[in-house]
């Protein structure tokens, strides 16, 4: 355990000498501190990204306070330590400490980790050893913590198979505690280390690496995996809330001092998204539907607003426009909160859905840019990706925009997606250019001043569990060509151009479907200095491309290859309910820009309502 | 309207706050209070709030100010124990009192503020820091480096001598030396302790292992004399 001596140096001696000190000060408003007594298990909740990003995650509150309600445990918090604040750390031999005790974690019962996106990974490594935990699971010894996992990235484990002791895959709120009881009951018992995972195993939902063996065809694709024991199962499945109804969800969540990216109440209105846009992983995996009631999130608002002294909600989901709800909730926490000055925003706002009054009534006490995702530039390749949006739509809504008042449009684009051809990467142009053709129809004397339109191209990155996983990336020579002919016919004054470093998205396209073998290739990236790597800044493309060398993997298997419809994935033993004959069919329709029908008004068959006895659909 | 200005501590909790993150953690305290604090108008209204001078990440504080404006009047002893309430770790309100509706604020009232400051230092010779703070502070001219944010961090020499009314040295314990001044605060001339310090320690060629410091107080000058903030009138 630490001593106070090192808790004051770090204080007082180190925390002067880093550039945002409030990152590692903790003692945020709401945040949780426990005395020592009666507590069974310490938790190390890690977020592997610096404060600002880490603080803006819901799932990270939600589950913060759920475990701290739990009177036997203590969850504290842990975020990837910024460069500078590093160097300082390891200069003085200082180690990874908990944001509310100060405390070393190395001595911790369980360092989790939530996997939110693939180039976080480095930071695990690092936030490991900085901790002063051995990086590879199969080094950590008795009475050392178990290294554990969830995410959405969680669904293809893979890549980090070596690193992580156990996954949990799916919604937490249950899982979690289902693993706290049998940790317990295993503490007790004096068994080894070992005899946890076992334990573990037997959980549903629970993901344990070691305890599975995967061999390799000639060719380098999977030929099978097979669990080491029997009564290992075969094909793990997610878990799934059955019901928001009454589900867990914090009354109070903490307060930030420094400014955080996402500082403001999120208030999950639903979980999982039916409209089956095929490039889209979330929108597989966090299937089924399912939304909390009226009444009960203006009581979750009421609790919140009150307890965090927030002045802004904003509407959480995948596809906020999709509740079914919508305009009544706005109409009722405006009428609420609107006197007392909280903004409400909507993110996630469907072209084809976009309600003026809504608007109307969402502005009332603070404006803010408007963003919309049409995705791709033409009808072809938005059937291609089952988007179900039109130009027409998209007009309307910035037509319903302008003459509101607003005049700052985002525009979401992805380049590189399936089947694209110049002429899509020339219809996002096109598209932006009618939406200003638009503004300039609302008289002079009724529009807006100063208009601004953002259009944010990011690059498709094929993900595990959607029709695209079978799918090469486009390479990212042929992503930059793209980017410039989309510059070049975007030379506007009021068009700003925005995209992704495309070397960071073959990274992506490398660990989203990675298999066991990338897991070394990120440990020997860590060694060679990669970490952050989500941040343009600290990118080293070079040292990656050093450590695939070093490590005898070629990336390009990963990225570039179009899988056979055959193949064994490498996460084809992780069951998240969709089934692989849904994913093929969309996979097949896509090619032939047949569109899928939102599974609201038809069910669509993905397998979902087969993943729990008595289904989870309404 | 009703005018309040509020005199509070900002502890060793909460030192490595910027100004901007205090500002913003008041509106918060304010509104989980449920204190009817008036809104500016326009696209983004704000609670209507002014802080006195910003005080240097890292720097404690036992006397901060900030004017704030009511929508509605309450009792000033039941405002401070409902912010009380509400206020995270390290910060306290200490008392409030009424001003006038024209008031000056307190950020265009401060010119001094008086501090403590502890320096660690190794095998500390009281005498001779003694008569090194004496022959320090007897210079005609003290200077000392500036950087300056707005220009790149250029770094540039100011004479801070004017600046600094009183420095005194009150002796060493367990290799703590304990000083105290009193230095000009505030839009017309402002030093900072920290910058006083750096020069006090580049001057004795001694290297401090670490410093604390404390701002005790700050005042406004009028007819001579130093007036802290809640008992100043117009």
């Amino acid at each position: 355990m630490i001593n106070d001596n090192i808790k004051e140096f770090i204080y007082e001696d180190i925390l002067p000498k880093v550039e945002k000190p409030g990152r590692y000060v903790g003692n945020e408003w709401n945040s949780v501190h426990k005395s020592l007594e009666g507590i069974d298990i310490r938790f190390a909740f890690c977020f592997p990204d610096v404060y600002e990003v880490g603080m803006s995650h819901l799932g990270i509150k939600i589950l913060y306070h759920l475990l701290n309600d739990q009177k036997d445990i203590y969850c504290e918090r842990v975020f990837t330590p910024w460069p500078d604040m590093e160097k300082e750390m390891r200069e003085n031999n200082v180690k990874l400490f908990a944001l509310e005790s100060r405390d070393y974690i190395d001595s911790f019962d369980f360092i989790g980790f939530t996997l939110q996106y693939e180039m976080s990974y480095t930071n695990i490594i690092n936030m490991l050893d900085l901790a002063g935990v051995p990086v590879r699971a199969q080094d950590r010894k008795e009475g050392q913590p178990f290294v554990i996992a969830g995410g959405p990235c969680a669904y293809n484990p893979e890549p980090l198979a070596g690193v992580i002791d156990l996954f949990a895959l799916g919604e937490g709120e249950e899982l979690l505690l289902e693993i706290m009881e049998t940790y317990k009951t295993w503490k007790a018992s004096g068994k080894s280390r070992q005899e946890f995972l076992r334990m573990a195993a037997g959980i549903k939902g629970v993901y344990v690496p070691s305890l599975y063996h995967v061999e390799y065809n000639e060719d380098n694709t999977i030929s099978k995996v097979t669990p080491l024991y029997e009564d290992v199962p075969k094909k793990v499945k997610k878990r799934v809330v059955k019901s928001l109804e009454n589900s867990y969800f914090p009354d109070k969540i903490i307060v930030p001092y420094i400014e955080v990216v996402h500082d403001r109440i999120m208030l999950e209105i639903f979980r999982g998204c039916t409209r089956g846009c095929r490039f889209c992983q979330a929108g597989m995996v966090y299937r089924p539907i399912r939304e909390r009631e009226i009444d009960e999130l203006v009581e979750i608002a009421d609790k919140l607003l009150a307890s965090s002294g927030y002045e802004e909600i904003s509407l959480s989901s995948l596809s906020t426009s999709d509740y079914s709800r919508l305009q009544e909730l706005v109409e009722k926490l405006m009428s609420k909160y609107e006197s007392k000055r909280v903004a409400l925003s909507l993110p996630s706002l469907r072209i084809d859905s976009f309600s003026l009054k809504l608007i109307e009534e969402v502005q009332k006490v603070r404006k803010s840019g408007l963003t919309f995702a049409p995705e791709a530039g033409t009808q072809r390749l938005r059937d291609v990706i089952n988007k179900g949006v039109t130009e027409e739509d998209l007009i309307k809504s910035v037509g319903d925009a302008f003459e509101t008042g607003y005049n700052s449009i985002k525009l979401y684009f992805m380049i590189g997606l399936p089947t694209e051809t110049l002429e899509d990467v020339q219809g996002i142009a096109d598209l932006a250019c009618k939406v200003l053709d638009r503004y300039f129809e609302v008289p002079k004397e009724r529009r807006p001043k100063g208009l601004n339109v953002n259009v944010a191209a990011s690059s498709f990155v094929p993900k595990a569990f959607t029709p695209f996983q079978w799918e090469p990336q486009d390479r990212p020579e042929t992503l930059v060509e793209k980017q410039k002919q989309l510059r070049a016919a975007l030379k506007k004054k009021q068009v700003k151009v925005n995209w992704h470093e495309p070397y960071v998205s073959y990274m992506e396209a490398v660990f989203a479907r990675g298999d066991r073998r990338v897991n070394e290739v990120l440990i020997k990236a860590w060694e060679l200095g990669c970490k952050f790597d989500g941040w343009d800044e600290h990118f080293k493309f070079d040292k990656w491309m050093e450590a695939f060398e070093q490590c005898g993997v070629d990336p390009e298997f990963y990225a570039y290859r179009r899988r056979d419809l055959d193949e064994t994935l490498p996460w084809d033993h992780i069951d998240v309910g969709i089934t692989k004959k849904f994913l093929k069919s969309e996979y097949k329709k896509s090619l032939k820009a047949e569109l899928t029908r939102d599974c609201r008004t038809v069910c669509t068959g993905c397998g979902i309502n087969l993943l729990e006895e008595g289904g989870v659909c309404k | 309207m009703i005018n309040v200005r509020l005199k509070f501590t900002k502890g060793s909790e909460v030192k490595y706050i910027s100004h901007l993150d205090l500002m913003r953690t008041f509106m918060r305290v304010v509104r989980r209070a449920e204190v009817p604090i008036a809104y500016s108008g326009g696209f983004n209204p704000h609670p209507e709030m002014s802080f006195g001078a910003p005080l240097s990440l890292g720097v404690i504080s036992l006397a901060e100010y900030v004017d704030i404006n009511l929508a509605q009047e309450v009792p000033l002893s039941e405002l401070v124990d409902k912010l009380n309430q509400y206020m995270p770790m390290g910060i306290k309100v200490l008392g409030a009192i009424k001003l006038p509706e024209k008031f000056k604020s307190a950020m265009a009232l401060i010119t001094h503020a008086k501090y403590s400051i502890k320096a660690y230092i190794d095998d500390a010779d009281t005498k001779e820091l003694k008569e090194k703070l004496n022959s320090f502070i007897n210079q005609e001219q003290i200077l000392a480096q500036k950087k300056q944010p707005k220009k790149n961090f250029q770094i540039k020499e100011v004479d801070i001598r004017p600046m600094i009314l009183e420095m005194n040295f009150d002796g060493c314990q367990d290799g703590i030396c304990i000083f105290s001044c009193l230095l000009h605060s505030g839009s017309k001339a402002n030093l900072k302790p920290e910058m006083l310090m750096q020069a006090f320690s580049d001057y004795v060629g001694l290297n401090f292992n670490r410093t604390t410091i404390t701002r005790e107080e700050v005042f406004v000058e009028q007819d001579g004399k130093l007036i802290d903030l809640l008992q100043y009138r117009d």
